[in-house]
């Protein structure tokens, strides 16, 4: 059985709960208009080309958050226990699947919307062995279109990619890969046409970019500013929803106007000393996805030992891998951003490379990794990243959790994991 | 020499070499404590020992090892490797991706014919190599298709689900009196596919639609019940075993419906999910009460 621990986060900026709020609103809004009016929707993956649906108004569902949504309800328990009883081994893997064993378990009592009516179309990149099975399914289960993206090999290995990606990046991504990418959101675009009815504008769609690479302009301002902020001005429970919520958005005017007031926040809260902990004398780094079933976890050290996490990928990821000089191919240069998304942050050398330049940027004193223990993907990069920062200097704590799965997780046994960790690296 | 890892890698191009020595093999049982280090759980097996023989220098008489995209486990291993070189950790042959493109889209085919281009230029084959390399894995599919299959009389058992490492699967079953029907991993790895059209004057061409058009593995897309049931049929299954490893993660997504064709071709199955690669958890037992069972 599930057992729920997790704990909420405390929030100190007043733009978390606005963006917290605008999230909830726009829940509402889109259950409206997929549920109650019947619009067309997408499902589609996070590493997805959501600018595409955004610029054609076609409402998106992101499996993530959903799967975030649903874990958040403190169901995931009940859908996975219900693919189990569908036949499905109890090990399959658990971060992508959360929303079809909820499609599955067929409960319109219990599921989030009464459970998600049919979309126009599934969409998902093919960047683990599994995705294509779980959307495959779940497509058939609500009985609409799959459409899968291609997700290439990459042979340009550039362990200092994030250096130069947003100018660079046609040899960074490849010129092939991304030719691959642009016909095939070509394809997307015309089958969803064809779907909906709507149209693809260009230029509103490069407007779009332009936004984007506002917003995550001012998210990376503010990133790195952390970096280098003695004390932390906002751990990373706050970081998530003020950089994850406009992600969702990204290029609206709501996201980019949100951007810009969490960047202020951010700087107002440095220039007036102000730390997410009271006395700041650990600098931590969480590597993997957010934990969305226990929040509270990412705060529980601040105030007893000082500990705070002060990176997680989100916040950060906004400079190199979303900002990108458009050069007058805007398609291209989305192309760049979504065809190596996910392998930065799961492959090495892209990983290592990052992650270890970024924990000496921020001044990480001890990082802790999550690892799924059944999700190659998301294990995937996890050893070779840990031994690059050890060998840099950093102590790392690797756990055996689920971002979505509260099984097995017990907050005070992990945050007693963590704090025994730094005290026996001599870091607290 | 040339070596390969995973399937779906045109062994005509690498027939055409004559430097082909094979897919790497791997050993099930021996210890894999440095590639343990590297590798996280979710590896398949055979992965932790082909980079235990890689940094063992067993490999090394080896020129090249071509890694295949159309497996998890091959391809994320070639991402290792080429990191552990590069970290001065493995030395050892120099490791290639051949990527597959397997979407039914004119895009994912142009790549597949991109891709095949790539390798054959990395392998310095010319055109007239090339065909003779087909015409070469021609005659060995022919040779694999006429050989005279080994009739047996008895009670046939299909075996599916991960790939078993090696016969001892088929072994068990075999020691309960049942015929054994099912390829390993390295039948799969070995098997060049059906035959590629010859003198097309386009041979990169060929091999990639040969290539493109095979459907199967991890990442194919197919109707898995009703392949399964065909393979049943074809096989005369009188029962089946559905096999998936610990670390198996997408043949797995199969499994409720190929039980249900079982099931509706009226052939007993037997479910083992989460097991032992190298069959050491009991499995032995499990098959020879499953199969004594069904021989009443």
């Amino acid at each position: 059985m599930t057992t729920a621990t997790g704990q909420r986060s405390r929030k100190l900026l007043a733009c978390t709960a606005e963006a917290n709020a605008y999230q909830k609103a726009f829940g509402q809004q889109l259950k409206r208009r997929v549920v109650d009016d019947g619009e067309p929707f997408v499902i589609a993956q996070a590493d997805t080309p959501h600018e595409i649906f955004h610029a054609m108004d076609i409402p998106v569902i992101a499996n993530q958050w959903w799967s975030a949504y649903i874990s958040a309800k403190q169901l995931s328990g009940r859908y996975f226990d219900a693919m189990v009883e569908k036949g499905y081994p109890a090990n399959s893997c658990k971060y992508c699947s959360l929303g079809l064993a909820c499609t599955l378990a067929n409960d319109p009592a219990t599921a989030p919307w009464g459970g998600l009516p049919r979309p126009t179309m599934l969409v998902a990149r093919l960047t683990c062995d599994c995705i294509q099975h779980v959307f495959g399914q779940w497509a058939e289960a609500l009985d609409t279109e799959f459409f899968p993206i291609e997700a290439p090999a990459w042979e340009h290995k550039d362990a200092q990619w994030f250096a130069h990606s947003r100018t660079d990046w046609e040899e960074i991504y490849g010129p092939e890969r991304i030719a691959l990418l642009v016909k095939e959101m070509r394809d997307l675009i015309a089958t969803l046409e064809k779907r909906t009815g709507r149209t693809f504008d260009e230029e509103k769609f490069r407007l779009l970019m332009e936004r984007t690479n506002e917003q995550e302009a001012y998210i990376w301002e503010a990133a790195q500013a952390i970096g280098t902020a003695r004390p932390c001005p906002v751990s990373i429970a706050e970081q998530m929803p003020n950089v994850m919520i406009p992600q969702w958005h990204r290029g609206s005017e709501w996201a980019v106007a949100h951007a810009r007031k969490f960047r202020d926040e951010v700087m107002d809260r440095i220039a007036a000393g102000a730390g997410a902990s009271s006395s700041e004398r650990i600098r931590l780094m969480w590597i993997g996805a957010g934990l969305w079933h226990d929040p509270g976890f990412y705060q529980a050290l601040e105030e007893s030992i000082g500990a705070v996490f002060v990176w997680s990928m989100y916040m950060p990821f906004a400079g190199p891998q979303y900002i990108r000089d458009l050069k007058g191919k805007p398609m291209e240069a989305l192309a760049s951003r979504i065809c190596s998304m996910n392998e930065v942050l799961h492959l090495p050398p892209w990983m290592n490379g990052w992650m270890t330049s970024e924990a000496e940027r921020c001044g990480i004193d001890a990082a802790v990794i999550l690892l799924p223990p059944d999700n190659r993907l998301s294990q995937s990069g996890t050893k070779l990243t840990a031994q690059a920062l050890e060998a840099a200097g950093v102590p790392v704590l690797m756990i055996d959790a689920d971002m979505v799965d509260a099984k097995n997780w017990d907050h005070d046994r992990m945050v007693r994991m963590v704090a025994d960790f730094l005290a026996e690296r001599g870091v607290a | 020499m040339l070596a390969t890892v995973g399937a779906d890698i045109p062994l005509d191009l690498l027939n055409a070499t004559r430097r082909f020595a094979g897919p790497l093999g791997w050993n099930v049982d021996r210890p894999t404590p440095r590639a343990d280090a590297w590798l996280e759980s979710k590896f398949a097996p055979w992965a932790r020992s082909i980079l235990e023989d890689w940094a063992d220098g067993r490999l090394d008489e080896l020129a090249q090892v071509i890694f295949s995209r159309s497996d998890d486990n091959s391809q994320r291993l070639y991402y290792y490797i080429c990191e552990l070189r590069e970290r001065g950790a493995l030395a050892g042959p120099e490791p290639v991706i051949f990527d597959v493109a397997r979407l039914r889209r004119s895009s994912s085919r142009d790549h597949m014919v991109m891709q095949v281009r790539k390798l054959a230029e990395r392998l310095d084959l010319d055109g007239s190599d090339i065909e003779r390399g087909i015409a070469e894995t021609n005659v060995h599919r022919s040779k694999l298709a006429s050989a005279p299959s080994k009739v047996r009389d008895g009670r046939v058992c299909l075996l599916a689900g991960t790939a078993p490492p090696d016969r001892r699967l088929h072994h068990i079953i075999e020691a309960a009196g049942w015929i054994a029907s099912g390829p390993t991993l390295g039948d799969i790895w070995r098997d060049p596919g059906d035959a590629v059209v010859e003198r097309t004057g386009r041979p990169i061409e060929a091999i990639a639609d040969q290539l493109y058009a095979t459907q199967g593995g991890p990442r194919g897309f197919y109707d898995s019940a009703s392949r399964i049931a065909q393979h049943a049929a074809d096989a005369g299954s009188n029962a089946a075993i559905l096999w998936y490893t610990e670390e198996e993660e997408a043949l797995v997504w199969h499994l409720p419906a190929q039980r249900r064709a079982l099931e509706q071709a009226g052939i007993p199955s037997l479910i083992l999910t989460r097991r032992d690669w190298a069959a050491r958890d009991g499995v032995d037992i499990e098959i020879e009460n499953f199969l004594k069972e069904l021989n009443g």
